[in-house]
């Protein structure tokens, strides 16, 4: 070996410890990073999809615009993000590797309320705000914790404006069954709805829990058909609900309104089901209106065309409710004058600001009041029929039997 | 009285669908000795193979099933050939790993190959049903049904009467002196996998037309056709009807007298005391 490569190699070295020693224009500018663990793949992706892609517009939108105003520096947002198969527990493990590794400045949320239950303890442990648009159970708020903020209506009030139209309706429904998947968003909701019900002077003659992940709703319906109830409540998961309303039609269990948590604001949800998802009732708390403005998009109606342009698919609540967690935490960090998580989760407690997604603002336990708008889909439509104490568009009901549709 | 017998009927039906998504799964197990981890999987591209011949090529799902049963056959020998033939012999522990990796692998590809969306293979009939008294039956799943009975017998047929019949069974009894009759274990095992992985694509098809598609339901099926198999017995395509009718009749009573939570826990309860008790499955011969 001649010494002349030795020397050569050595001043490689040196030369490249000069260079990482170098601070560069890019190291340079501030930076705030987001961390958040969602369901890129798993039996959750379907969904786990719209918070990737809302926390990216989001981030990306925000940036273009001068990024996060902090006293006098502008910082730029940055996004880490990783995949948790939609698995709970390797979600917990990458939420702690986010604030104890990479050491990310905020967290947002993933999808689920099970998810958002068992990640809120990391943001809690840490002291690290988490603002998280994809749990709506009443059970991460119960706990005292202080590091968590939630976006998404309560899971209790689920049912509400729809107990509040069905009062309405004619002939008016006297029975009820609520049909509710084992964990915790929809054990929430059914907690909610049934003295919502009592109430409202309906009878729940029905009321079971089922095995989430469940395929086969045949006896459940069976029971429905045979004890002739009228409205049909079903709290569960997207691939629940499809499997529901197409064992109802093979079955021909036709109540006179089925409503359901989840699954009829999204259009990939309507598009499996095609013709059959006719007539069903189903509730978000957003829709894409030009009266809700916005900083960063102008309002949500440019919100969504400029989503689907860029993703290919419609946004729905989990969307907007993504991009409003980014948003609040910006709002927070200028309104703190700090990214100090301390001083950040004292802001958040106190911000109040219009978005896209509404109204943003959190109550002594973290979680935002939405009232829930009633949705149906009639045709090829998705209509808004009742949603603050006044109908909107009559409503397609009573559901006529299958056969006659 | 009228929900009993409506249930008794769903318990049924049900049932033909669970017995068509375990033969194949039987079937491998007990001529290859393989438990095919990876047999859920088959049965969502066999969902999925269905879904696009009926989407974009408008070939009718019931139809189409011996197209996707020819092209998932193929997949399945393949496979065997090339892969699980060179640990067929390997302690059982491997070849669980084997399979349980195709399984993983054919998951996430799935995922990227046909995205997480939720798929359903609807023609306009599947959601009608035919009402007999006051009990409804539903077209589809009565289809399925006859589906599951007509393959169950043609599979104890083929393996009664046929010469490759013969020769699967007698390679699975005693692999020594099929071969020394002349049988080449190679090209058997591979057939075997073959008509194994053609049942589960043809029970995807039939999946797809009662419930929905996705990347992810391979697993659950697996479990299912798994407690099937075991209730059932290995020796006889017959058994896995028997374990699949016994299972979705106990599941839908679970679901009325019960609730609906405890249907895994019986239907796993009930795997657990066949294990105990007779441990060669329902039909299957004492040991």
């Amino acid at each position: 070996m001649s010494s002349v490569f030795r020397i050569s190699r050595l001043s490689a070295l040196l030369l490249f410890a000069a260079a990482v020693a170098m601070p560069s224009g890019e190291v340079l500018a501030k930076e705030i990073v987001l961390g958040a663990s969602v369901q890129l793949t798993g039996p959750v992706a379907n969904t786990g999809r719209y918070y990737r892609d809302a926390y990216q517009l989001a981030v990306d939108r925000i940036n273009a615009a001068g990024g996060v105003k902090i006293g006098n520096d502008s910082y730029k947002l940055a996004l880490k993000l990783y995949d948790n198969q939609s698995d709970v527990n390797l979600s917990v493990r990458q939420y702690t590797q986010l604030v104890s590794q990479d050491k990310v400045d905020f967290l947002l949320g993933p999808f689920a309320s099970n998810f958002a239950l068992a990640d809120s303890a990391v943001s809690e442990k840490y002291r690290i705000p988490m603002v998280q648009g994809g749990g709506a159970s009443d059970q991460i708020f119960s706990r005292g914790f202080k590091f968590i903020f939630g976006t998404l209506a309560p899971a209790s009030n689920y049912f509400g404006s729809t107990i509040e139209m069905l009062k309405g309706l004619d002939p008016a429904p006297k029975s009820v069954a609520l049909l509710y998947a084992d964990d915790a968003f929809d054990v929430s909701v059914a907690e909610g709805t049934r003295p919502k019900l009592k109430k409202a002077g309906l009878t729940l003659v029905m009321d079971e829990r089922y095995s989430t992940n469940a395929t086969d709703f045949s006896s459940l319906l069976s029971q429905i058909k045979s004890k002739n109830i009228d409205a049909v409540l079903v709290a569960g998961h997207e691939t629940e609900i499809l499997n529901f309303v197409r064992q109802a039609k093979s079955l021909a269990v036709a109540p006179k309104m089925y409503s359901f948590t989840v699954g009829v604001p999204s259009e990939d949800f309507r598009k499996a089901l095609g013709t059959d998802a006719d007539y069903a009732f189903g509730m978000t708390a957003w829709l894409p209106s030009a009266d809700l403005k916005d900083r960063w998009f102008g309002d949500a109606a440019q919100f969504a065309a400029v989503y689907k342009a860029k993703f290919g698919y419609d946004p729905d609540y989990h969307a907007a409710s993504g991009v409003a967690d980014v948003e609040v935490l910006v709002q927070a960090a200028e309104m703190a004058g700090s990214t100090d998580p301390a001083k950040v989760r004292d802001a958040l407690s106190k911000v109040k600001f219009d978005s896209l997604y509404g109204p943003v603002e959190f109550n002594e336990s973290g979680q935002i009041d939405l009232p829930q708008t009633v949705i149906q889909v009639q045709g090829d439509r998705l209509v808004a029929i009742y949603g603050g104490n006044r109908k909107i568009a009559p409503p397609k009901y009573p559901m006529p039997a299958w056969d006659v549709r | 009285m009228d929900l009993l017998a409506q249930v008794l009927v769903n318990g049924m039906l049900l049932g033909g669908l669970y017995a068509v998504m375990a033969l194949g799964l039987a079937l491998v197990w007990g001529v290859l000795n393989i438990v095919n981890l990876a047999h859920g999987a088959f049965i969502m591209l066999g969902g999925y193979l269905s879904w696009y011949l009926y989407t974009y090529a408008g070939i009718d799902p019931f139809l189409g099933l011996p197209l996707t049963a020819v092209v998932m056959f193929a997949v399945g020998y393949g496979v065997q050939r090339g892969l699980l033939n060179l640990i067929v012999r390997a302690p059982m522990f491997n070849t669980l790993l084997v399979t349980f990796g195709i399984e993983v692998v054919l998951t996430y590809l799935a995922q990227l190959a046909f995205s997480a969306d939720f798929r359903t293979i609807n023609p306009s009939y599947v959601g009608d049903s035919i009402a007999l008294g006051t009990v409804v039956l539903p077209v589809s799943r009565l289809l399925a049904f006859g589906i599951a009975i007509l393959l169950t017998v043609s599979m104890w047929l083929f393996l009664l009467r046929t010469r490759l019949g013969r020769a699967i069974r007698a390679t699975a009894q005693n692999l020594v002196a099929a071969r020394l009759y002349g049988v080449e274990p190679r090209h058997l095992y591979a057939m075997t996998f073959g008509i194994g992985i053609a049942l589960a694509g043809a029970a995807g098809g039939l999946y797809g037309t009662v419930s929905q598609i996705n990347p992810y339901i391979g697993a659950a099926l697996t479990a299912k056709s798994f407690a099937i198999s075991i209730i059932g017995g290995l020796d006889n395509p017959l058994g896995v009807i028997v374990g699949g009718l016994f299972l979705g009749i106990l599941e839908s009573l679970t679901a009325l007298y019960i609730g609906s939570t405890f249907s895994d826990v019986a239907s796993f309860g009930v795997l657990v005391l066949v294990l105990i008790v007779r441990p060669t499955g329902l039909l299957g011969k004492a040991a």
